[in-house]
């Protein structure tokens, strides 16, 4: 390939007791690319996900970032490291406002402590003036600047969708994972939500992991597909060869 | 004016040192941490004060406020070493086994207070001196304590440390996501709940002019949780105006009971049976009000 690969997965195996959700599984990430990821029920993709973002550990194999193993690592030191996701079942902080879900997202970018902060010990108003500035742009970009103030349960659910995808992008990550962003959205909504992944993929320069059931916008949007079944790598290529293959045809609709 | 402050002086004064109590139980929870600590770093804190004002800062006639104020920082300093070598392990459970966790802490530092010299053993230590004269003048302490402390937890609410925090009791898992250490937060809540606490502690001992095994207790910690889980647990002023109100209304039904003209059972009942009372109340309460009597909605939020 033309670019330098910033994730890789080595052999990468998770048993939970006698089932194996992800099985010796490997593939490895390009930079600046849009890498579907896309399977039956199952399948084992957002334990793929929970494994990238270190919700997980893996019993077997390795992760590797920008050439570092991240096997071992915490959620919160893999967030560091520039890996941001959002959830397939919507993790918003429900009672929050909006804009003080894209703050907490900006969690990692201000540094103020305890005393700074409640003591307003320069330069952490500032900082905190900034960042409020930050998440309201960010809001501006998803369409949801006029509901900044409103709790996040109440939105529907696919400005739920979108906020998670502000609130991950106020981590400003080089790979972004997004876990079903299109799960209930109409097929307008979806095709909007596929210009916008491209369009953020190019502003702020990411690589985008993209798990969705919706095939019309994995094939349109992704550069190449990996496809799980029963926790394996049954293909991975473009969108055009993988949907001709015989295996991902087979595991989608069955060999009769 | 003189006769109210000589009749209701130490009333005041426990609503005050009450509410902080209820704030100390709060941080935590600010953090989704439901801890019981608080009695036993209150019980530690009172400790401190009262060896510390009968044997080292003894001194002949009067105690002096400085004496007072210095075994406060004494006492939110080692509170607060305590809180961070119990919290870091004691966090890593969850919910009602954290509780669990800190009952037991609790019960383990009062077995201790009842077996140690230094702490008089069963009978505990009395004579502690007095800074003040009366009692409404622990007001002096007490109320800038609590006002400081409100303003504080409000600003706390407000920085990036505080939203941590929240995001930690919202979703804890998300907050990890989102580069937040949940840990770190986690025992920063702790401790410093813990260090109010112990501090309380220190001004209650003079307060109270005697401390023995039966300052915080497990029955301390239900109350205090009482306090915050009627008052409310989502603001600060939950859990001021809960424990306010909790420690005011035991003494109101007496003086209820005594206004003449009740029936000798309605009196004695609610002479004596202000437990059942509060045990009613906390049902009704949970039930009607599950998120408690303040809650932030009250306010009409409009944040950033």
């Amino acid at each position: 390939m033309m670019s330098n690969i910033i994730l890789e997965s080595r052999s990468l195996t998770r048993r939970f007791g006698g089932l194996v959700a992800v099985n010796d599984v490997s593939f490895a990430v390009h930079e600046h690319e849009i890498f579907g990821l896309i399977g039956p029920n199952g399948a084992g993709k957002t334990t793929l996900f929970n494994l990238i973002t270190g919700l997980i550990s893996p019993s077997d194999g390795k992760l590797v970032y920008k050439g570092a193993e991240i096997s071992q690592k915490k959620p919160h030191e893999i967030a560091e490291l520039g890996i941001a996701r959002t959830f397939q079942n919507i993790r918003l902080f429900g009672e929050l406002s909006a804009l003080e879900n894209v703050i907490i997202g900006r969690h990692l970018h201000t540094k103020s402590g305890i005393f700074t902060g409640v003591f307003g010990i320069p330069p952490a108003p500032q900082e905190e003036i900034e960042s409020k500035q930050k998440a309201l742009e960010l809001l501006e970009l998803v369409g949801l600047q006029e509901r900044a103030y409103e709790s996040a349960k109440n939105f529907p659910y696919g400005d739920q969708r979108r906020l998670e995808i502000a609130r991950a992008l106020a981590l400003e990550p080089e790979i972004l994972l997004l876990d079903e962003p299109a799960a209930g959205m109409n097929p307008n909504e979806k095709q909007q939500l596929s210009d916008f992944i491209k369009q953020i993929r190019n502003t702020f320069n990411l690589t985008i992991i993209l798990i969705e059931h919706h095939v019309p916008l994995v094939m349109g949007l992704c550069s190449r597909i990996a496809v799980l079944n029963f926790g394996q790598l049954i293909a991975l290529d473009k969108p055009n060869i993988v949907r001709n293959n015989p295996a991902v045809i087979e595991a989608y609709l069955g060999n009769e | 004016m003189a006769d109210f402050f000589n009749t209701y002086g130490s009333l005041i004064v426990s609503m005050v040192l009450g509410a902080l109590l209820g704030l100390s139980l709060y941080l935590p929870l600010m953090a989704g941490q439901l801890s019981l600590a608080s009695p036993g770093f209150y019980a530690l804190g009172g400790y401190i004060a009262a060896i510390l004002s009968t044997t080292v800062f003894k001194r002949d006639g009067g105690f002096p406020v400085y004496l007072l104020l210095l075994e406060m920082v004494i006492a939110g300093v080692v509170s607060g070493l305590l809180g961070v070598v119990v919290g870091i392990p004691a966090l890593r459970l969850r919910g009602i086994y954290l509780a669990i966790a800190t009952i037991a802490f609790v019960e383990v530092l009062r077995v201790l207070a009842l077996n140690l010299d230094i702490t008089g053993g069963a009978v505990g230590i009395f004579n502690i001196p007095q800074p003040f004269s009366s009692q409404i003048e622990y007001l002096w302490v007490g109320l800038p304590l609590l006002v400081v402390t409100m303003v504080l937890i409000y600003r706390l609410e407000r920085v990036r440390v505080g939203k941590a925090l929240i995001a930690i009791r919202e979703d804890e898992l998300a907050a990890g996501s989102m580069g937040i250490n949940p840990t770190y937060y986690k025992v920063l809540a702790f401790t410093l709940g813990s260090i109010l606490a112990g501090v309380v502690g220190a001004i209650s001992a003079h307060f109270l002019n005697t401390w023995n095994a039966r300052q915080g207790t497990f029955d301390a910690s239900i109350i205090y949780l009482t306090f915050v889980l009627i008052g409310g647990s989502r603001t600060f002023l939950g859990s001021v105006v809960g424990a306010m109100v909790f420690t005011a209304l035991p003494e109101v039904l007496r003086g209820l009971a005594d206004t003449g003209g009740l029936p000798v059972w309605l009196a004695q009942f609610l002479r004596d049976g202000r437990l059942i009372i509060f045990g009613v109340l906390i049902v009704v309460g949970t039930i009607f009000f599950p998120q408690g009597l303040v809650t932030p909605r009250i306010f009409g939020r409009k944040k950033g």
